[in-house]
C-alpha cells in the first residue's frame, strides 16, 4: 500500500529502535560467550576467542546433547508416524463417531500439560519408564490431539480424484498412500515434524520430573542444573546456551518457506 | 465399520486403515484416562514418598477446601491472572498487532530485519530466555550498566524488587512473535478494496484501523487470544527457571504452585487438585472465547 509516505522515515526509525531493544538482551550472552576471560560482567570481550565453546562441548555436555537429540527426534518421528497413520483414515472414511472424536481432540488440545502432570508421573513410575523413553511417550501423547487435527486438514486438501486415477491404474492402497498422499503433504509433514522437534528440544517440565540420573539429562535440564552449581563458569554457560539454542533457531530459518503453509493450516482450524 | 459409499481402494485396504488408527486411538484414550485420574487423585491424600504413596486413602473434599480456605491457591490464581492479562492479552497481542500493522507498510529489508529480531526471542528455549533476562536485569547487567548507572541512579536488582514485572516483560519478549505472525497472515487477508473505499470516504488511518480492520478480523483476534491465554495461563518453564516462584511468593503462578506442592512438598493429592482447578478455569476461558468467536455481528 502506498499510504502515508510522510511519517514513513520516523516510523522506520522507531521500528529500528524497537528491534534493537528487542535484541539487546542478547548482548551479555554474546560478549560473554566469545570472551576467553569472561567473568560474568557486561563488557566487551577482553580476549576474543572460542575457548568457551570448546569447554562447553567437553565433559557431560556431549551426552546431554545426544539425549536432547534422541528425545526430540524420537518425539517428532513418533508423533508424525502415529498421527499420519490415523489421520488418513479419519480424513477419508466416514467412521461412525468420527465427528465426536474430532471434537474430543479439539477439547483435549486445550488441556494444559501441567493438568495431567501428576497422573502421567505416576503412570511412568508404575510402567518403569521414568527416563527418556517416558519423556518421548509423554510428549507424543500430549502432541497427538493437535497434530492429528492438523494432519487430517492436510490430507483433506489432497484431491480424491488423484487417488481415483491411481486406483484405475491399478495402484493398491499402500501405493496410493506412499506414492501420492505422502509426497503431496510433504511440506506440511515437515512443518509438523519441526514443530514437534523444537517443542521437545525446548521442553523443560517433563525431563525435569522424569530424569532421575545425570546421565539422562537433556540439555535443558543440564543448563538449568548448571545455574545452581558453585562457582559458575559464565563463559562456558553462555557458550552452552548458544549451542543449545542454535538448532531450534537454525531449522526455523531453513524451513521458513514451508513454515507459512503450516501457519495457514493452523489458521484454518481455529 | 466402513460406510457403503467408501471408495474401492479404501474398502480393499480397510484392515490396514483400521490397524493404522489403533496406536493413535490408544494414545488419545490414555490421555483421557490420565485426565480422569487427575480428578480421582485430587480426592485422595496420595503423596510422592512415604507410606501414603502406596496406601493412599480417600480424603473427600479436603484438598479443595484447602485450596479455597488456606493461603496458597487464591494468591497464585491472582498472580497468574495478572501475569496472563499483562503479558499475553495486553503485551503480546497488542504489540503483535501493532508490529504487524506497521511493518506491512515498510520496505522489505527493514521488515525482515525487525521480524527476525522478534522471532529470535520466540525460538529461543525457555531456559536460555530465562538466562538472558536474568543477566539483563542483574545488578551488573545490561539495564544497570548501560542505562541506570550512567544516568546517576543506584543499580537495582530487578529480579529481587520487581520480579513479576521482569517475568511479564520476558514473556512479552518471548511470545509476541506468535501473535505477530498470526496477525500478518490475517491482515493480508483483509480485502484492499474495503480499505480503499474507506480512504476515499475520508477515513484517517486510525479510523480505518478501528472501524474497518479490527471489526473485520474480530474472530481472528479471539482465536489468537484463546491460544495465548491458554498457553500463558499454564506457562511454567520460563518463570520457574527465572525466579523459581520467588522472591517470597511474588511470581508463584499456579503451574509453579502445582509443581512445588506435587514434587517439592510431595503432596500429589493436593497438586492434582490444583491442576484440576487449572483445567476447570481453562475450560471456562475456552467457552468464553468460543462464544466470542461464534457471536455474529
Amino acid at each position: 500500500m502506498e499510504k502515508n509516505e510522510a511519517p514513513s522515515r520516523l516510523q522506520s526509525l522507531a521500528l529500528l529502535f524497537a528491534a534493537i531493544i528487542w535484541v539487546s538482551p542478547f548482548t551479555w550472552l554474546i560478549t560473554t560467550a566469545f570472551d576467553n576471560e569472561a567473568n560474568g560482567l557486561l563488557r566487551l570481550p577482553q580476549k576474543p576467542g572460542f575457548d568457551n565453546f570448546i569447554l562447553a562441548l567437553s565433559n557431560n555436555a556431549l551426552q546431554q546433547m545426544i539425549n536432547s537429540v534422541l528425545i526430540s527426534a524420537g518425539t517428532a518421528t513418533l508423533t508424525v508416524m502415529v498421527a499420519a497413520a490415523a489421520a488418513y483414515p479419519l480424513s477419508r472414511i466416514r467412521i461412525p463417531g468420527r465427528n465426536g472424536f474430532l471434537w474430543a481432540l479439539v477439547l483435549l488440545r486445550m488441556l494444559p500439560s501441567t493438568g495431567v502432570l501428576v497422573p502421567i508421573y505416576f503412570a511412568a513410575l508404575n510402567a518403569g519408564v521414568l527416563n527418556m523413553v517416558g519423556v518421548i511417550l509423554a510428549l507424543t501423547i500430549l502432541n497427538l490431539p493437535f497434530t492429528l487435527l492438523l494432519m487430517k486438514n492436510f490430507f483433506d486438501t489432497v484431491p480424491i480424484e488423484l487417488e481415483e486415477a491411481a486406483h484405475v491404474e491399478g495402484a493398491t492402497l499402500w501405493q496410493i498412500v506412499t506414492k501420492i498422499i505422502m509426497p503431496l503433504s510433504r511440506s506440511g509433514i515437515a512443518v509438523i515434524w519441526f514443530f514437534a522437534f523444537t517443542g521437545a528440544w525446548n521442553e523443560f517440565l517433563f525431563p525435569l520430573i522424569f530424569s532421575r540420573t545425570e546421565a539422562s539429562f537433556p540439555m535443558s535440564i543440564g543448563l538449568y542444573a548448571a545455574f545452581g552449581q558453585q562457582g559458575i563458569h559464565y563463559g562456558r554457560l553462555a557458550a552452552y546456551s548458544i549451542i543449545y539454542a542454535a538448532p531450534a533457531v537454525g531449522v526455523y530459518f531453513l524451513l521458513r518457506r514451508n513454515m507459512n503453509t503450516g501457519f495457514a493450516g493452523v489458521g484454518v482450524k481455529g | 465399520m466402513i460406510v457403503p459409499d467408501a471408495h474401492p481402494w479404501l474398502k480393499s485396504g480397510r484392515f490396514m486403515l483400521i490397524a493404522g488408527m489403533i496406536p493413535a486411538l490408544l494414545m488419545v484414550g490414555f490421555l483421557v484416562y490420565l485426565t480422569v485420574w487427575a480428578v480421582v487423585f485430587s480426592f485422595t491424600d496420595l503423596t510422592l514418598v512415604g507410606p501414603k504413596s502406596i496406601n493412599w486413602s480417600w480424603a473427600g473434599l479436603e484438598n479443595y477446601e484447602r485450596m479455597l480456605f488456606r493461603r496458597g491457591f487464591l494468591e497464585s490464581l491472582w498472580t497468574t491472572t495478572i501475569f496472563t492479562f499483562f503479558s499475553a492479552i495486553v503485551g503480546q497481542s497488542m504489540l503483535g498487532f501493532l508490529f504487524a500493522a506497521v511493518l506491512r507498510t515498510q520496505k522489505s529489508f527493514l521488515r525482515s530485519f525487525v521480524e527476525t529480531c522478534l522471532i529470535l526471542g520466540w525460538l529461543l528455549p525457555d531456559i536460555v530466555a530465562a538466562f538472558l533476562w536474568a543477566s539483563t536485569t542483574a545488578k551488573t547487567g545490561f539495564i544497570n550498566t548501560l542505562i541506570l548507572v550512567p544516568l546517576g541512579f543506584e543499580p537495582i536488582n530487578f529480579l529481587n524488587e520487581y520480579a513479576l514485572t521482569v517475568v511479564i516483560i520476558a514473556n512479552i519478549w518471548k511470545g509476541t512473535a506468535w501473535s505477530y505472525l498470526l496477525f500478518v497472515a490475517v491482515l493480508d487477508a483483509v480485502p484492499k478494496e474495503v480499505l480503499e473505499a474507506a480512504k476515499v470516504d475520508g477515513a484517517t488511518p486510525l479510523q480505518r484501523t478501528l472501524r474497518v480492520t479490527l471489526p473485520m478480523i474480530r474472530q481472528h483476534i479471539a482465536t489468537n487470544m484463546l491460544f495465548i491465554t491458554m498457553w500463558t495461563f499454564s506457562y511454567f518453564a520460563l518463570i520457574f527457571s527465572l525466579t523459581g516462584g520467588g522472591p517470597g511468593n511474588d511470581t508463584k503462578v499456579l503451574s509453579i504452585l502445582m509443581y512445588q506442592q506435587s514434587f517439592g512438598v510431595g503432596k500429589l493429592g493436593y497438586g492434582a487438585a490444583v491442576s484440576v482447578g487449572m483445567m476447570v478455569i481453562v475450560g471456562f476461558l475456552t467457552i468464553f472465547y468460543v462464544r466470542l468467536l461464534k457471536e455474529p455481528k
